[in-house]
């Protein structure tokens, strides 16, 4: 039995009590990293990294890395976790969970992936690469993220997100990514894809109205009644068949933006060629 | 009694007969048998009834009382287990207030002290949002703290004496486990020693009635007594029947006393588990409650490496539970204390079709402590003792009224109530004790010990205690089944701002304490 002392009962109950999560510490004591690549950040840091990286990201939108940190930092307290819970709800997503795999050039060979059936999952998915002209990099690593698991979850979203374009056809280009993010946003409800579509401002007119008028409502309307992509898992999804999985999500294919933009390309040069041979015949 | 075949046969005897005077005539005409007339019956042989007893044969005022005790069971196989590795899955938590009552009612010396276990400190924690509150006497982080400085500050005065009444000489003890078979045999062998209780066990109530109508002035009036009618045409008078007879009473039916409440739609289950490592008799021990949005689960120590599982679940759930190995038990109970409630979501859905044992190995190292508010000194469930998993329904009932016209109603009769403050048994007791000593102060004034002068006493004392008590205990069930949104940071809020305001904690601990 320990002996009864009674500090001052005063001084306890003006005693500041510490949060429960808010983890308060000094830069100058940061506690040490939970895995490996960890920072753990304070409040201050947080709220300024993520400021500094909306305003960047949108100025220099091919700044990857200001997006990740954007992500990373916005993600908590509430939206990261909901995601991690609807992965503990799902069967597949605690399978995914336990097994943690890991999307990179060297795990999806490219080579083997062209070889797939028609019309899979696998092929849709590389023909994509090929068309867009991107590989399949290996994506920035979770560093501010400071629970393991949640980290591994903010990485399996950066890294699947090549294929959500590959199943939906969208490209890499601004109007596609958008289209993307929005998707993204009704489905997993992560801050940063909404804070992307502030993008839109840096769209031209028509791509604007293209975009408000048909492809932001496809990606609310797809991303609320869609499974949660998150539980899909891909590396065992590559042979199955792209309308089948999209079936199985629920996911309507959107019209081709490339096609649209190549077509609209195509009519401007016709009237252009009219124009100036009109006006060379008159002239 | 008259036998007609014997009248029958002797003329000589009937004309004697028709000698005698009227009132002794119709001693042998009448073929009803008279009722013995008891001041106390008490029907049910549980800890309240038993204890109601024990406090009246240990009063110097009411021992000369008769008193009878029916109960259907059989009383005399009771006894207390030898066992100390095998443990009752039926454990009460008693309060300092209801042992120092057990104590002045002469019956817990004979508890067997080996199967008892005090405990020290309860930590208590939500499990949504991971918010605790602790109770720790030891280490004096609860109690009126500045109440208690200030009156140290004057020796000798009589403020400090009046804070000294707090001391139960039971320094630090929250409370302490009992086995109810424990309790109930201590109080039987009090009993049979006190002796003067007629105790009628495996005797079932035929019925209860009013007394006959009398036949004439000077004959006995018992038309306003109640008349308990006992298997073998044995009838008892009592000028107080004390109905101790469980959640659904006859008793308390034939008094007319509506008992309104809800049921839960929950099932607590309950269970002996074996922990990890084993206590020793000095040790510190600590009880653990985790509200979750499907009913708090509870571990409550016993001696040794043993503890008592309480956990209030939906009935499907509890089916389910039941149904599981005992392996597999052991580990949806660890879980249900570390996991997060999304990951307990999905173990309890699938609990039929996953390996428990297996998926908690991978989730524990994954579950960060901080987030689930985990306190550090809980133990892990290894085991279960087998056959010690059951359960009951959960319901919440209270009696309009606990007295009638020689009518007192005491323990589950009177009130029922959710096992989550452990507060039950302890009512019971409290109810026993006030009755007891109102049954002293009616016998001491010189009262009829049925009449409402005497009884009221009793009412006014427990039944509004014992109404907030319960209100008490429904709303914390209510308002931590609620599993998101403001009502969750609401109630964490509150739990914080408890569990750091000194005095307020103490005011909540000596209310759960029952410190008189």
């Amino acid at each position: 039995m320990r002996a009864t002392t009674t500090p001052s009962s005063l001084t306890r109950l003006l005693a500041l009590p510490p949060p429960l999560r808010t983890r308060t510490f000094s830069v100058l004591s940061r506690p040490p990293p939970n895995y490996p690549g960890h920072i753990p950040l304070t409040i201050l840091e947080r709220l300024s990294l993520a400021a500094g990286s909306a305003i960047g990201s949108l100025a220099k939108p091919y700044r990857h890395d200001l997006i990740a940190s954007l992500g990373e930092t916005t993600a908590k307290p509430y939206f990261l976790s909901r995601l991690h819970r609807a992965m503990l709800n799902n069967p597949t997503g605690r399978r995914i969970l336990r097994d943690r795999p890991r999307i990179t050039s060297k795990s999806m060979k490219l080579e083997e992936l062209r070889q797939m059936p028609e019309n899979s999952v696998g092929r849709a998915y590389a023909a994509w690469l090929d068309r867009e002209g991107v590989t399949p990099d290996t994506r920035d690593a979770v560093r501010y993220i400071d629970d393991p698991e949640e980290a591994y979850v903010m990485q399996r979203y950066r890294e699947t997100h090549d294929f959500t374009h590959a199943i939906t056809g969208l490209p890499v280009i601004i109007e596609g990514e958008l289209a993307v993010k929005a998707f993204e946003f009704a489905n997993t409800l992560l801050p940063m894809t909404a804070l992307s579509l502030v993008a839109i401002v840096r769209l031209k007119k028509v791509e604007r109205q293209r975009f408000l008028e048909v492809y932001m409502p496809w990606a609310i309307r797809n991303g609320l009644k869609a499974e949660e992509v998150i539980n899909v898992y891909w590396e065992e999804e590559l042979e199955t068949d792209v309308e089948v999985l999209r079936a199985r999500l629920g996911i309507e294919k959107p019209p081709d933006l490339r096609d649209i933009r190549k077509a609209l390309r195509e009519q401007k040069r016709r009237q252009k060629a009219e124009r100036e041979g009109s006006g060379a015949g008159a002239g | 009694m008259a036998s007609s075949p014997i009248l029958m046969q002797s003329p000589k005897l009937i004309r004697r007969l028709l000698q005698l005077p009227p009132s002794l005539r119709r001693g042998f005409y009448s073929t009803a048998s008279k009722p013995e007339i008891y001041d106390v019956v008490c029907v049910g042989g549980g800890p309240a009834g038993l204890s109601l007893l024990s406090a009246l044969r240990s009063h110097p005022s009411t021992e000369r009382l008769k008193v009878a005790l029916i109960d259907s069971q059989d009383l005399t196989t009771s006894r207390a287990a030898s066992d100390t590795r095998v443990y009752s899955n039926r454990c009460s938590s008693l309060t300092p207030a209801s042992l120092k009552f057990l104590q002045n009612a002469g019956a817990w010396g004979k508890v067997e002290a080996r199967r008892v276990q005090d405990y020290h400190g309860m930590q208590v924690w939500d499990g949504v949002s991971g918010s605790r509150i602790s109770f720790d006497p030891l280490n004096g982080k609860n109690g009126a703290g500045l109440l208690d400085a200030l009156a140290e500050l004057v020796p000798g005065s009589r403020f400090r004496e009046s804070r000294r009444q707090y001391e139960t000489g039971n320094e630090g003890v929250v409370a302490t486990m009992c086995e109810n078979q424990n309790l109930t045999h201590a109080l039987l062998q009090r009993l049979k020693e006190a002796g003067g209780v007629e105790v009628l066990d495996k005797t079932k109530v035929e019925s209860i009635q009013l007394g006959p109508e009398p036949e004439d002035e000077k004959a006995l009036d018992l038309s306003q007594w109640p008349i308990v009618t006992l298997p073998g045409e044995r009838q008892l008078a009592a000028r107080l029947l004390v109905g101790a007879d469980g959640a659904n009473s006859p008793v308390r039916n034939f008094a007319n006393i509506p008992s309104h409440g809800w049921d839960y739609n929950q099932h607590g289950v309950v269970a002996t588990l074996q922990l990890d490592h084993a206590f020793a008799e000095l040790d510190r021990r600590t009880a653990y409650q985790r509200f979750l949005p499907t009913g708090p689960i509870a571990l409550l120590p016993l001696p040794n490496n043993k503890a008592s599982l309480v956990w209030s679940v939906t009935t499907p759930l509890a089916a389910k539970l039941k149904a599981l190995s005992t392996p597999a038990f052991a580990s949806m109970v660890n879980a249900a204390f570390r996991l997060q409630i999304a990951d307990l979501t999905y173990f309890l859905e699938h609990m039929d079709t996953i390996d428990i044992a297996d998926e908690l190995s991978w989730r524990l190292p994954n579950t960060s402590p901080a987030s689930t508010g985990l306190p550090q000194s809980l133990p892990t469930v290894k085991a279960v003792q087998e056959g010690s998993t059951a359960s009951f329904p959960l319901r919440m009932r209270h009696a309009d009224t606990y007295t009638g016209h020689r009518i007192a109603l005491i323990g589950d009769a009177a009130h029922t109530i959710h096992p989550l403050a452990g507060q039950g048994l302890n009512l019971g007791l409290a109810d026993a004790q006030s009755l007891a000593s109102s049954i002293a102060y009616g016998v001491e004034h010189g009262m009829d010990i049925g009449s409402p002068w005497c009884l009221d006493e009793y009412v006014s004392d427990r039944w509004a205690k014992n109404n907030a008590v319960m209100g008490v205990c429904d709303k914390l069930q209510k308002l931590y089944s609620v599993q998101s949104g403001p009502v969750v940071w609401g109630r964490s809020l509150g739990l914080g701002l408890v569990d750091r305001l000194g005095p307020l904690k103490g005011m909540v601990m000596g209310a759960a304490g029952g410190v008189r």
